[in-house]
């Protein structure tokens, strides 16, 4: 008898058990559901949309997918030197622009870190060029870089240099881009590599100056290794923001001259804009989407590889 | 007995004819709005002139259609044909009246967006006098497609050469005329670079036109081409530029950046007029719409109306060179205000409102009656002289844009060929080849 009942309270606790993490579960599952649903309208749907078009002949009476076609239209761009030569340029864009901007902001977050007169106000205005629209940044330095009236000339021809054609030469175009991208950005790893450096523990530092280190092996040996993962998910961060620009391109150089600023997300933005090839422009999207993947899964294992060796 | 029963029949007389125009009085009240009861079009236009027309045309506009409320909605150029493909495809869609940059009327009628206006349902509230006969070929070819009428042309403009006479006096050079050869232009071009003001830098360049890479720098390529009579397509709609003459023409468009002031090859439509206005170049090619903004407007420019004059660009092996870039008022397919949105349209594109337009907005008119009249403005006699020039040498040359419901898409082919030969990463001839290759296959 007295095993019954308690076999009984054993399963109705179960039970209860069983019910509590039910509702438990559904009660997570009810705050998660709206984010869920907004992540799968907003960022889900575009995707799928973007590859459904991709696979199809893109009807215009309808504005949207046709006629499925197959890998049709990523023959057609894998086939068309004009992307090649966009992502060239994207890529030597990456290459210049991402460690320059990196190097440079953590160089000024270390001076901004000392104590000096004038920090406060020097930091509040490294917060400018980040809220400036990237079309009046362009705007602004084409008027910069111009090669007759510009300020950058007049300034290096009083040390001798030029008249530089910044947006005629080639090199010089993408230069200009990638002066304009830095002084854009260059701040957020500011702000970012500021914030660090104040978060490093300080008796890390007291016991290297007791230790006798000088200011160049405190530097290398005990900050940098304490910032690796910082600088990593900075890069990671700045590389998924640098690799979609095409918003200054479009306002300081058109990707000209020639294709020499012809960067990937122009040349897909004119495909699908200009020229109404909506299929084939999101065959590319959808190939960069997954380079980008590709490119971003290798810099995040490598910076875990980086955080674990420091 | 008698009178009563005339001033009956009569009044029985009257009241049946009132009673038998009512329906149509109603009809025609409702189709064109009444008191009380305006009927409302909507106008999709190029942002540059949207809001000038909006508050210097409607006005005039509703002088003759008190009810039709008109409103005009400006959209950046580059937003604008996506914009009107996306509309003219709607099942409801929320434009009535759609204003058109020349090439892409093939594109709006090939997804049936556009109203036959020559077929029977405008034609019956088409005007008895509204005369297409008067239309300049070249203009109205604008706005056909498959021979339907689908547009007609509400604000005209044409390449032309503006250039600057005080210039050519420093240089010691004679002014321009229709004749100068592209041989001439390119002799005189050195002189023109010049120092004007005597403290021994150059300040003064010859010529500043389209060298960025942009839809449009291939249209000054296709004016020389054609002026050495070269064509951009053949009669089976086969690329046929990637010639000699086509290679040629390219060249001569890079060598006209030698003359240009330096950073030339970032110019383009503003940077250009930035240049001409402010004296700093002595000819300029670019559309003849910004002649009042260039030579009248004292706001805009530093010029005065006697220092600048226009022309057609210089003669080739051909003939002298221009080309077309019409902006056309078609209507929506599914319009629900048809008898309103078509007479809007026709005012615009009659004698009278093409005059309102040329003197209130500086737009220029497509009709032979109105270009061979005196204009209200003095300054608009050597640019109605130079527009009709201008419209017979495109008709003889062909000289447009590609017609295809693809023509952007070629377009932006050329101009990244074109913007690649300029910047010498390639040769003419490699970068038409290339141009050529890939518009085959685009329009295909």
């Amino acid at each position: 008898m007295h095993a019954t009942v308690s076999a009984a309270r054993g399963q109705s606790k179960k039970r209860q058990v069983r019910w509590e993490s039910f509702f438990d579960l559904l009660t997570r599952w009810s705050f998660l559901m709206p984010t869920i649903l907004v992540l799968t309208v907003t960022l889900a749907y575009p995707i799928f949309y973007t590859i459904e078009i991709s696979f199809a002949e893109f009807d215009m009476s309808s504005f949207g997918a046709g006629e499925w076609v197959g890998w049709s239209n990523y023959r057609e761009v894998i086939g068309d030197y004009r992307f090649w030569e966009s992502l060239k340029v994207t890529l030597v864009y990456l290459a210049i622009a991402l460690p320059l901007q990196i190097t440079l902001g953590f160089a000024i977050a270390f001076l901004i870190n000392a104590e000096w007169w004038g920090r406060g106000i020097t930091r509040a205005l490294f917060i400018i060029p980040m809220v400036v629209a990237p079309v009046v940044a362009g705007g602004m330095w084409r008027m910069i870089l111009d090669p007759l009236w510009g300020l950058m000339n007049y300034a290096l021809q009083s040390i001798g240099i030029g008249p530089l054609d910044w947006f005629g030469d080639p090199d010089l175009a993408m230069a200009a881009i990638i002066i304009i991208d830095t002084w854009r950005w260059t701040p957020f790893i500011v702000l970012i590599a500021t914030a660090a450096l104040l978060a490093l523990p300080k008796d890390i530092f007291d016991a290297a100056k007791i230790d006798g280190a000088g200011c160049w092996s405190t530097l290398w040996s005990v900050a940098l290794p304490l910032l690796v993962p910082i600088i990593t998910a900075t890069f990671v961060i700045r590389w998924l923001g640098a690799v979609k620009m095409f918003d200054i391109v479009l306002a300081a150089t058109y990707g000209g001259p020639g294709k020499a600023t012809n960067v990937v997300n122009l040349f897909i933005y004119e495909e699908a804009f200009r020229s109404l090839r909506f299929a084939e422009s999101s065959a590319m999207a959808v190939i960069v989407l997954v380079l980008t993947m590709v490119l971003t899964g290798i810099f995040l294992r490598g910076s875990r590889k980086l955080e674990e060796r420091f | 007995m008698n009178a009563v029963s005339r001033r009956a029949v009569l009044a029985r007389t009257a009241g049946s004819i009132i009673l038998s125009a009512l329906p149509f009085a109603a009809g025609a009240a409702e189709g064109l709005g009444k008191p009380g009861a305006p009927v409302e079009i909507r106008i999709m236009a190029n942002e540059a002139f949207a809001n000038s027309w909006q508050n210097q045309l409607v006005p005039e506009f509703n002088k003759q259609f008190p009810h039709v409320k008109v409103t005009i909605d400006g959209v950046p150029y580059a937003e604008l044909l996506p914009k009107m493909m996306l509309d003219a495809i709607n099942a409801a869609p929320e434009y009535d009246v759609l204003l058109i940059d020349d090439p892409w009327v093939p594109q709006l009628a090939s997804v049936g967006g556009l109203m036959d206006l020559k077929g029977k349902a405008v034609a019956a509230f088409t005007k008895p006098d509204y005369d297409w006969a008067d239309f300049n070929a070249a203009p109205l070819a604008a706005g056909e497609w498959k021979g339907m009428q689908y547009a007609v042309p509400v604000r005209s403009n044409m390449l032309l050469m503006f250039y600057n006479r005080t210039l050519y006096k420093k240089a010691g050079l004679p002014e321009p005329t229709p004749e100068l050869t592209w041989d001439q232009f390119f002799d005189q071009a050195k002189s023109l670079i010049q120092d004007t003001n005597g403290d021994g830098k150059v300040d003064a360049w010859a010529v500043d036109t389209y060298f960025v890479r942009d839809s449009l720098t291939p249209t000054i390529w296709q004016a020389i081409l054609e002026s050495n009579g070269g064509k951009l397509l053949d009669a089976n709609g086969k690329p046929a530029f990637n010639d000699e003459i086509g290679a040629r023409s390219l060249e001569m468009h890079r060598d006209l950046a030698k003359y240009a002031p330096p950073g030339a090859l970032g110019h383009g439509f503003s940077e250009s007029l930035q240049a001409f206005r402010q004296g700093q170049v002595a000819t300029m090619f670019t559309w003849g719409s910004v002649y009042k903004a260039t030579a009248v407007d004292t706001k805009t420019t530093t010029l005065k109306e006697e220092e600048v004059g226009i022309q057609v660009m210089p003669v080739g092996k051909a003939r002298a060179g221009t080309h077309r870039g019409i902006w056309n008022a078609g209507i929506s397919s599914k319009t629900d205000s048809l008898e309103a949105a078509w007479a809007f349209v026709q005012w615009l594109s009659s004698k009278e409102g093409e005059q309102i337009n040329a003197a209130l907005a500086g737009s220029f008119p497509a009709r032979k009656s109105t270009l061979a009249s005196k204009p209200n403005e003095a300054w608009l006699e050597p640019v109605y002289k130079t527009l009709q020039h201008s419209y017979q040498l495109a008709s003889e040359g062909e000289m447009w844009r590609i017609r295809s419901p693809k023509s952007n898409a070629a377009q932006q082919v050329l101009a990244d060929e074109v913007a690649r030969a300029l910047a010498g990463q390639a040769s003419a001839k490699d970068a038409l080849q290339t141009a050529a290759d890939k518009i085959a296959s685009t329009l295909k």
